[in-house]
């Protein structure tokens, strides 16, 4: 040991205190006791030499690990230097509001972090939107996705003339010029027309009416691509007046489609797939109800219906005439001639039908001609469905023209030089407009023209004047759910562009002296609500999102007797049967690359649509999936054709090509332009979802369609290891369980077929612990029910959403690099899988993170980026992953995602990847449009590139409601915490819950003896996640053949 | 009929001049006069075959091996050297591109996480086998013709070494941070985690790298010194003789080199076998069908040993060509090394076909449909390549004519190599394309990038190599002469004479008196 040398013998020292520079064995022995382990000396000898040394060392390190240097990026705080009332920085708030889309209210729920509203759900207190009263709210994904729309960079910023050329303008010239040019219509109303998209709000009606007093003898016209023209017809035919049904598909026993949608594309849907779901929950009990359906296509509703036809929609009607005959309804003779698979679907419905009673009902969707929706109301009445499975509400919205109608007198009108002055409220004609209208044309007849739209598409950039619309999440106004139930539409923010709403420009241009959106909502309500506590009573509207019994009345009707006149026979040609696409809808979401994104439920294409081929037609005519299809319309609507790729489509009826409406847009922004061919240039007038007559022929060429799955399955060895793993139709297969009702009754385990039952006892690695019995520890899991899922896709777009998912765009997509956590797995079972199976099945089994006891993926990786927290789930670190990927290729699930590049940073539409010359992890900031940045959830990191990502049980959920409840000092219930995807789920397919909790409702549907662990018999890789087998109900006759 | 022994014997002592050297076995060494076309092929188990032909005494081994460094650059090595670089500067413009915009640019997909960089990684791994194989086994078990190799052999290992160490550092999304890879804890004290095999590797490579470097260097000393005695320019005995560390050829040196040499040997050994056991088992203990598979480690280090040999066989017979070397690597080297390659062949061929009886009695349904799916799914040319360079291929090779067929021993070599790197693709990316849930399937496609690099792989490892040629001795100079009868005082043949002598003795030369 070293002495106290006199310092002169080591140069200069440092010292901390003079006790540190005495030396003292006091100080040597606090040292030695407060570093046990470490040399006295070494710590008390502070030579110049050493801190050199030390300090030498210290800066080269921070020079080799490149961050020593580094330059932060500069944030500038705004604190709140007075906190505004109930505002807590950094706690999310809720606000009720609602989207309109085709005229119809979908009531919605908008977390807003701070001020930016970032994420949408269903509105728990709105019998539209809600799975569990008051607990939780579903949306679809149209209005989950447009929380994207609003933030969209390229949604129209200004006012913009075109007169004579196209130049930014603003309001206050726009308001200069309508001051004066509509100041002249006044005394001429009739030479004003207004086009308008369809709407069910008060105040919008409250509104028109204001505009049509201002200017007597205009014309106001509405008009939506995709209609419910043919159900208003119908019911008009068969009571008189437009009646809009309601289906209580709960209380259904038997359900019998004629080329209804109720799960899909309906307006009600979300209502539809909840109530439909309590109808099919109930196999656990032993009864369910049963679904046919005989459809034009391939609807979400037919993947998931127990009997299924594919028929040529011309046939629609003649099945419904069968049926009715059968029922003995209004004595139609069952004289239909019906194919022998028709004629066995009809006999198979109505021996249920008749079972049923009352509990039975029979639907038909917009391509059932006005009599066949007639018969159907008929045959409903028949059963005495009404009043029980059917509602029939008054329907004061419906005009007194048909949309159809509506475009084509409009065109007609102007061509004829009728208008001098055109007004577009939203809605994109030109674009959307049939083919044989030549709506543009006509349009240039019109000296003045102006659109009010969200985006400058292209009718504003025929329009005269093109108005920026404000986003419902900017502007208020109200509308009414399917039911009628009246609600206000509450804005979340101010305007981010100057937008305003449709309201609010009426208002101008009938000089309201109201021109305010929220005044204009309150003079309404006024007329709505009570005078007396008015303020009270708008504002439980405002908080609630609905006024309670303010639905439409139900209709005291009959059906006139009528003369249902015999089918006729079909057309010849192709039928053409337009659809609203799952990616765009009529084509409005067409900039949205969230869902453009968004796999389509059956084909799971994105990025693009596809003409949709039978087998047996596509063999007919030489073609396969890729190949390019030329349609050409019937001659009477002139001649009118397109290119677009085929897909070949397994229970597509014969003579049917189904065209998703929607893309080929051409000024849509830059995620929309030139993606997928517009399919509205060959629908004519004939119908706005059928036309017949058309011809096909192969054109040159191929086309590159990108699905997310079934990429290259086709060869033999493929398909022979996909029957092993999903087993043959009506078997269980390994990862795909499923059973016939009858079967499970007999015997619940049977869902798992012939599966190997087996316990393996020697583990490689420690038990997890078990927590049983410790207060305040869970085990997080979940369950998801293979017969409640419907495959709309909600769970997916809420997950992006909540957990900053990027868009990848279509060249990624390509390379099978798409992000999404969770993605819904679809899986066609048919007979020795020959796509031709006119009763083939369809499977869907949301695929996400299973959260394994033993995971695959924690063992494998090398820095520790994925681990187990005490809780069961497997965690990421983001900011530990180094990207070795090796966790991916050890998930037998397949379900991590993979940064291959910047996704957030790099633009979806671009082929190749573009490099970045700065620090990776700024690139972000650098890159990402600053309006797109608020829309980040802030409780989720955004990934940067390089990094490997997946769904953690929405992670930040769990832990802001634990924290808060701890912080509240109230245990946390079952129900209390709820993951994205299950929020959005409307057939609460999905159920997330804590497992240590033997009462939560996960337990209990672990229990239950459908429940498995896909792969868990075969890797033993203990999923937390468990899967519910599918449970089928074949028609009686089918269950009685089989005993 | 009867072997070399005959033939030689009347061709280098017609007279019977110089009786034969008898060695203390027994066989007799015969000293071979220059400009003879002599076989050594045969084996005569009284006779030890010759292993340096020609004629070449101490002196002339040394004179040949320094020409290929001394005289002026050919114009063959300045073409050879320029196209090399060119792909080494490819590969410099791939890895910025790469850097700067993540391994997106890559064909990698969701299923398929590891592709080319991974493949190429295990491929130039197992081309890294053979040197040190030939450096360490072969020495310990005293098969004194590696001597003629085994200096460019060690020297492929460590091109290739690096080669290979570059893809994983590259491969990952982060590639700044892949230094987490090494066992340094965090500010946290969190460290790696050891049961990934993937950190295994770069313990296994990385000590692979060290001691291959390190056996490497040890060896060269004593020629290092050659070149400093014999080099003119200033510079290069300055620069030769920093690296010869001193070296003066004096009894002491000799000892310490010798004892170092056998360390090392012993050392490394179990390296050979260790390191593609280890690389195997990122793929054998992950639960992938046709990953999954305990054949591995074994399968994987014949596979690397046979790629490896054909790897030395491709650098040697056109180095021998060019360099003027055929003395030296004699045809009886490049049999030895087909009959390795044969041998490990049918080690590979037998493997492949356990893996198939395996995946079948197993009964497993993944498993079954992985190596079903191999043959006859999406990448059958895959399988069909590999098999038939891996198991067809070689089978000439019983044949001594077609051992002793430079061409046909070229072609052989070559298929191998294209095999074994496709039979690294077909168990990388065949395996992971279609694995357990059918929606996940997806086949890989190769972006450019990922060819490029493939590409430019190789022009690191020419560079490398044709930098080794140019500057360093391509053949153990002191130690192919301990193979020379002369080199054993101790038999009865006549000394060399004292002329002979003289004009021999220069310090590097090993004394064995």
């Amino acid at each position: 040991m070293k002495t106290n040398q006199p310092s002169s013998a080591r140069g200069m020292e440092y010292w901390r205190s003079l006790e540190h520079l005495a030396d003292g064995p006091e100080i040597r022995e606090l040292m030695s006791k407060e570093f046990p382990g470490y040399d006295v000396d070494e710590l008390v000898s502070g030579s110049r030499r050493k801190f050199l040394k030390l300090m030498g060392a210290s800066m080269a390190l921070a020079g080799v690990t490149l961050t020593g240097c580094r330059r932060w990026p500069e944030e500038k705080l705004h604190p709140y230097s007075t906190n505004p009332r109930d505002r807590m920085p950094g706690v999310p708030v809720q606000y009720a509001t609602a989207y309109e889309i085709g005229g119809v209210a979908q009531p919605l729920l908008v977390t807003s972090y701070d001020g930016r509203p970032i994420k949408i759900d269903g509105n728990p207190s709105h019998p539209f939107s809600w799975t569990i009263q008051d607990k939780l709210g579903s949306a679809d994904v149209f209005s989950q996705a447009t929380i994207l729309d609003m933030y969209d960079p390229q949604r129209s910023r200004s006012v913009v003339s075109y007169a004579p050329a196209r130049a930014e303008s603003s309001w206050e010239k726009f308001a200069a010029f309508a001051k004066s040019h509509f100041a002249g219509l006044k005394s001429n109303g009739k030479s004003l027309a207004i086009l308008s998209e369809a709407s069910s709000g008060p105040s919008m009606a409250d509104m028109r009416k204001r505009l049509l007093e201002a200017y007597p003898g205009a014309r106001w016209y509405e008009y939506e691509p995709i209609t419910r023209d043919n159900e208003t017809e119908g019911a008009k035919l068969a009571f008189g007046k437009p009646v809009r049904t309601v289906l209580n598909l709960d209380k259904a026993q038997t359900v019998v489609l004629l080329d209804a949608d109720p799960l899909g594309m309906h307006p009600a849907h979300v209502k539809y797939a909840a109530d439909w779901a309590t109808g099919r929950r109930t196999a656990d009990d032993g009864k369910m109800s049963r679904v046919y359906i005989a459809e034009g296509g391939f609807s979400l509703t037919g993947s998931n219906a127990d009997v299924r036809l594919p028929v040529n929609p011309a046939r629609l009607y003649a099945i419904a005439r069968a049926i009715a005959g059968k029922l003995g309804v209004a004595d139609i003779p069952a004289d239909e001639k019906l194919s022998d698979l028709e004629t066995k679907f009809v006999n198979a419905a109505v021996t249920d039908l008749q079972a049923s009673g009352k509990d039975g009902l029979v639907a038909s969707g917009g391509v059932m001609p006005p009599a066949g929706q007639a018969l159907v109301h008929a045959i409903n009445e028949k059963l005495g469905a009404v009043g029980n499975t059917v509602t029939l509400l008054e329907d004061p919205t419906a005009g007194d023209v048909s949309h159809g109608q509506a475009i084509s007198q409009l065109a007609t009108e102007m061509a004829a030089g009728q208008f001098t002055t055109l007004l577009i409220l939203g809605g994109n004609p030109v674009y959307d407009a049939p083919a044989d209208v030549s709506f543009e044309a006509a349009m240039a007849k019109a000296p003045v023209s102006i659109h009010l739209a969200q985006y400058e598409n292209e009718t504003s950039q025929q329009c005269k004047w093109h108005l920026p619309q404000a986003h419902f999440l900017e502007s208020w106004g109200d509308a009414r759910a399917w039911d009628g139930t009246a609600g206000i539409v509450q804005p979340l923010i101010m305007p981010l562009y100057e937008g305003k709403s449709a309201i609010e420009v009426l208002a101008m241009l009938s000089r309201d002296p109201i021109t305010d959106g929220h005044e204009i909502v309150k003079r309404t309500w006024a007329g709505l609500l009570d005078k007396d506590g008015f303020d009270l009573a708008i504002r439980k509207v405002i908080e609630s999102g609905l006024l309670p019994g303010s639905a439409f009345k139900t209709a005291d009707v009959q059906v006139k007797s009528q003369e249902f006149p015999p089918s006729a026979a079909a057309a010849g040609g192709y039928y053409l049967r337009f659809q609203p696409d799952w990616h765009t809808y009529d084509g409005r979401f067409a900039n949205n690359g969230w869902l453009q994104e968004t796999p389509d439920p059956l084909t799971k294409l994105v990025w693009d649509n596809a003409a949709l081929v039978s087998k047996k037609n596509a063999d007919a005519l030489g073609l396969t999936t890729g190949t390019l299809l030329r349609i050409e319309t019937a001659e009477k609507y002139g001649k009118h054709s397109i290119e677009i790729a085929a897909y070949v489509m397994p229970g597509q009826p014969d003579g049917v090509i189904t065209l998703p409406l929607g893309y080929g847009r051409s000024a849509a922004g830059h995620i929309g332009d030139d993606v997928g061919i517009n399919t509205y240039a060959v629908r004519t007038s004939e119908g706005p979802l059928l036309n017949s007559g058309a011809r096909l022929s192969l054109a040159p060429g191929s086309y590159v369609l990108v699905s997310t799955q079934d990429h290259y399955l086709f060869d033999t060895i493929g398909m022979e290891g996909t029957e092993k793993r999903i087993g043959h139709k009506n078997e269980s297969g390994m990862i795909v369980r499923e059973a016939t009702l009858t079967e499970f009754k007999e015997n619940p385990r049977c869902v798992h077929g012939n599966g190997t039952k087996r316990t393996i006892g020697l583990q490689l690695f420690q038990e997890p612990v078990k927590l049983d019995n410790v207060p305040d520890t869970h085990a997080w899991g979940m369950s998801i029910d293979m017969n409640s899922c419907i495959g709309c896709n909600a769970c997916t777009i809420a997950c992006q959403s909540e957990n900053n998912i990027p868009v990848v765009g279509k060249a990624q997509a390509n390379m099978h690099r798409s992000m999404n956590w969770i993605r819904i797995d679809r899986y066609f079972k048919a007979d020795d899988r020959h796509a031709e199976d006119p009763g083939i099945e369809v499977v869907y089994q949301p695929m996400t993170c299973q959260q394994c006891e033993n995971a695959p993926c924690e063992q494998v990786c090398p820095v520790g980026a994925t681990v187990h927290d005490t809780e069961g789930i497997n965690t990421m670190v983001y900011n530990r992953c180094i990207g070795t990927r090796y966790c991916s290729n050890n998930c037998p699930y397949k379900v991590r995602r993979f940064n291959y590049l910047d996704y957030q940073a790099q633009d979806p539409r671009q082929n190749w990847a573009k490099p970045y010359l700065n620090i990776p992890d700024q690139q972000q900031l650098d890159e990402v449009n600053k309006i797109k940045w608020m829309l980040f959830n802030p409780e989720v990191s955004v990934r940067m590139r390089g990094v490997m990502e997946k769904c953690t049980y929405c992670v930040q959920r769990i832990h802001r409601t634990t924290i808060a409840k701890r912080a509240e000092g109230t245990p946390l219930m079952d129900g209390d915490i709820v993951t994205a995807c299950q929020q959005a789920c409307p057939t609460q397919a999905i159920v997330f819950g804590d497992l240590n909790d033997r009462n939560s409702k996960v337990s209990k549907l672990q229990r239950n003896p459908r429940a498995y662990g896909v792969l868990q018999e075969e890797l033993d890789t203990r999923p937390r996640t468990q899967y519910l087998a599918k449970i089928r109900n074949p028609s009686s006759e089918e269950v009685k053949k089989e005993a | 009929m009867f072997s070399w022994h005959g033939r030689l014997a009347r061709a280098c002592d017609p007279a019977g001049a110089r009786p034969p050297c008898h060695m203390r076995d027994g066989r007799v060494m015969t000293a071979i006069p220059a400009n003879l076309a002599i076989d050594n092929t045969s084996d005569d188990p009284r006779r030890r075959a010759p292993l340096v032909l020609g004629g070449l005494d101490f002196a002339g081994i040394t004179r040949e091996v320094s020409k290929v460094a001394e005289r002026p650059m050919t114009l063959a090595w300045k073409i050879s050297f320029v196209f090399a670089l060119s792909w080494l500067g490819i590969l410099g413009l791939c890895i910025g591109y790469l850097f700067t915009t993540g391994v997106g640019v890559w064909g990698n997909n969701q299923p398929v996480g590891w592709g080319f960089p991974i493949v190429n990684f295990v491929f130039w791994v197992g081309i890294g086998h053979a040197g040190t194989l030939i450096s360490a086994i072969l020495f310990l078990f005293r098969q004194t013709w590696r001597t003629g190799i085994n200096r460019f052999a060690e020297a492929m290992t460590i091109f290739a070494v690096i080669c290979a160490a570059m893809f994983p550092g590259i491969h990952v999304g982060r590639p700044w941070l892949a230094y987490w890879l090494f066992p340094i804890p965090n500010q946290m004290s969190y460290w790696p985690q050891f049961r990934s095999p993937l950190l295994w590797d770069v313990f296994a490579v990385s000590t692979y790298a060290t001691v291959s470097v390190l056996f490497w260097y040890v060896g060269l000393v004593p020629d290092l010194a050659t070149f400093r005695d014999r080099s003119t320019s200033k510079i290069k005995q300055f620069i030769y003789g920093i690296f010869a560390l001193g070296w003066n050829g004096s009894a002491r040196h000799w000892h310490r080199y010798e004892r170092a040499y056998l360390i090392l040997a012993a050392l490394a050994t179990p390296l050979v076998l260790s390191v593609h056991s280890v690389v195997s088992f990122d793929f054998a203990t992950s639960q992938i069908p046709g990953w999954h598979t305990t054949i591995f480690p074994p399968y994987f280090v014949a596979g690397a040993i046979y790629g490896g040999f054909a790897m030395v066989l491709v650098l040697a017979i056109p180095a021998r060509q060019f360099f003027g070397l055929k003395d030296i690597i004699t045809m009886r080297h490049i049999e030895n090394m087909c009959k390795i390659m044969l041998g490990t062949g049918l080690i590979v061929g037998y493997a492949y076909m356990t893996e198939f009886w395996t995946a079948w009695y197993s009964t497993n349904t993944f498993e079954k449909f992985t190596f079903w799916n191999r043959v006859f799914g999406p990448y059958m040319f895959g399988w069909i390549i590999m098999t038939f360079c891996n198991v067809v291929a070689p089978q000439v090779l019983w044949s001594k004519k077609m051992r002793t067929n430079l061409w046909v021993v070229m072609t052989c070599a070559i298929l191998a190599n294209i095999g074994m790197w496709f039979e690294r693709f077909e168990i990388i990316i065949t395996s992971m394309t279609r694995d357990f849930l059918p929606t996940s399937w997806h086949v890989f496609k190769p972006t450019a990038i990922d060819l490029l690099m493939l590409a430019g792989s190789f022009g690191l490892f020419f560079t490398l190599f044709l930098l080794f040629c140019r500057f360093l001795p391509v053949v153990a100079i002191a130690e192919v002469k301990t193979v020379l009868p002369e080199a054993h005082p101790h038999t009865h043949g006549p000394k060399p004479s004292g002329d002979e002598r003289k004009a021999d003795f220069r310090p590097d030369q090993p004394v064995f008196a």
